[in-house]
């Protein structure tokens, strides 16, 4: 028995048809699945803050978990009282991104935004921006360089090689990996499940039984997913925070 | 205003299903069917016909709206959303602060009151055991003084009728004294006028005092 299995390119995957507008400002699916997580997030802070109950239940409950476990879980473990000033910030991209990721497992969305370079290279960007900065304003602009690539401790022979390294990793690499992570990590999941839903469809077609096993796999791999969404807006925002805290501090 | 969030979010949801009935293609089949064609005839690689787009540069149309969408949330979020949820926040942690304190003092206080009420207690618990104590001490007093008075009229009443007894006995040893002293001298002139032998003697004066005897008694 052969199984006629034919698998889309990668590009008939991620990439969508323009449904209106044309040029830099062309609609897609991607750009409306950005429209309702940037809506979505608003609506869930927006109605939390309506509520404004002494006593938090529901949405507003949820709210202020996330606010918590941005201010308590993220910021002040890593950049201490004075990271709070990035608290908006950070809440919101914890929350964009995680609502972009969560868009995959959205029965007929079935899609990530961040399965696409566009949030997750801009984002980066502003990190790269925020970051710097604040080394900047911090240590001023030699200083800064000094702190990153001449740290105390660093054996002489070696200090050269080491400066390159650490400006190379600290200035380039870390945003790039930071965008890549979330990008690949989203596009790796969306393909896992495209491909056993893909799978399951085929064999359900020849067989019927042989559905059973990628079915379930694709069952399971649903809820892996959820937690892939959840965990790679976590990471983003920790280490959005991990680096801005490292900019802060006097001494590396 | 739930209501309007749902007719939002329908609405949205519609626009994506609609306006999105399947894959999209970047290449269209016939594009690439003809491209294949003519490489065939020209005699050129096929493999340049399907050129697929590098995943990992983002597309622009995608970065400017992903860009708008994030910098608008965040304006949006940081002048209405978060403020409210922010400001509720601080009044809970306030409120839930000013509660423990204020049940802080309130237990002080009462701890305060039960302290005293205890001190009071036992104030209350010595001036008892002290009253108990006079009041037996009292008692004593009035049993030992009433014991004594009775012990007194006793003594009196003994008194009265030991001098009774002696004034009676004294009386009738008088009356005694008198009688004898009549009946010696009525012997006596009984002696005198019989000269009597001294049996006869004997047996009068026998006589008289078993006479003067029964008399007594």
């Amino acid at each position: 028995m052969t199984l006629a299995l034919e698998f889309p390119p990668l590009s008939r995957l991620v990439e969508w048809k323009t449904l209106f507008f044309s040029g830099p400002l062309a609609v897609n699916k991607v750009v409306l699945i950005m429209w309702m997580a940037a809506v979505g997030t608003f609506v869930f802070f927006w109605m939390a803050g309506r509520r404004g109950s002494l006593v938090p239940t529901g949405v507003q409950n949820a709210a202020e978990s996330v606010m918590d476990f941005i201010h308590n879980g993220v910021i002040l473990q890593t950049m201490g009282t004075e990271g709070l000033f990035w608290a908006p910030f950070l809440t919101t991209v914890f929350c964009f991104i995680l609502l972009g990721n969560i868009f995959e497992i959205v029965p007929l969305v079935q899609m990530p935004a961040n399965a696409r370079m566009a949030i997750p290279f801009f984002l980066a960007l502003v990190v790269f921006v925020s970051y710097n900065t604040v080394g900047i304003r911090k240590h001023g602009p030699w200083g800064y360089l000094k702190s990153i690539m001449f740290p105390p401790g660093v054996p002489v022979a070696v200090r050269p090689l080491f400066a390159l390294i650490a400006f190379v990793s600290d200035i380039f690499v870390r945003p790039f990996a930071l965008a890549v992570r979330l990008f690949a990590n989203m596009l790796a999941g969306h393909l896992l499940l495209a491909t056993f839903a893909i799978l399951t469809g085929a064999l359900f077609r020849a067989t019927i039984v042989g559905a059973a096993v990628p079915g379930a796999l694709l069952v399971a791999l649903t809820g892996f997913e959820v937690l892939v969404s959840v965990l790679q807006a976590f990471i983003f925002t920790m280490l959005t925070a991990v680096f801005i805290g490292l900019a802060q501090q006097t001494e590396h | 205003m739930r209501a309007k969030v749902f007719i939002a979010g329908g609405a949205l949801a519609g626009v994506v299903l609609v306006g999105d009935p399947g894959v999209a293609l970047a290449d269209k089949p016939t594009e690439v069917s003809k491209c294949v064609e003519n490489a065939v005839k020209t005699g050129q690689q096929a493999d340049t016909c399907v050129k697929a787009p590098n995943p990992i540069l983002p597309a622009a149309n995608e970065l400017v709206w992903g860009t708008l969408s994030f910098v608008i949330l965040f304006y949006l979020l940081v002048r209405f959303a978060f403020p409210p949820v922010k400001k509720m926040m601080e009044e809970r942690t306030n409120r839930i602060r000013r509660d423990l304190d204020e049940g802080e003092r309130v237990r002080s206080e009462a701890e305060a009151i039960l302290a005293d009420y205890q001190r009071q207690l036992a104030d209350a618990r010595g001036e008892a055991n002290r009253v108990i104590e006079e009041s037996r001490q009292t008692a004593e007093r009035l049993r030992a003084d009433l014991v004594q008075r009775a012990e007194a009229e006793v003594a009196e009443l003994r008194r009265r009728s030991e001098e009774d007894i002696r004034a009676a006995q004294q009386q009738a040893l008088a009356d005694l004294q008198a009688s004898v002293k009549g009946l010696v001298i009525e012997l006596a002139e009984k002696v005198v006028e019989r000269n009597l032998d001294r049996e006869t003697n004997m047996a009068l004066i026998e006589g008289y005092i078993s006479q003067v005897g029964s008399g007594r008694t």
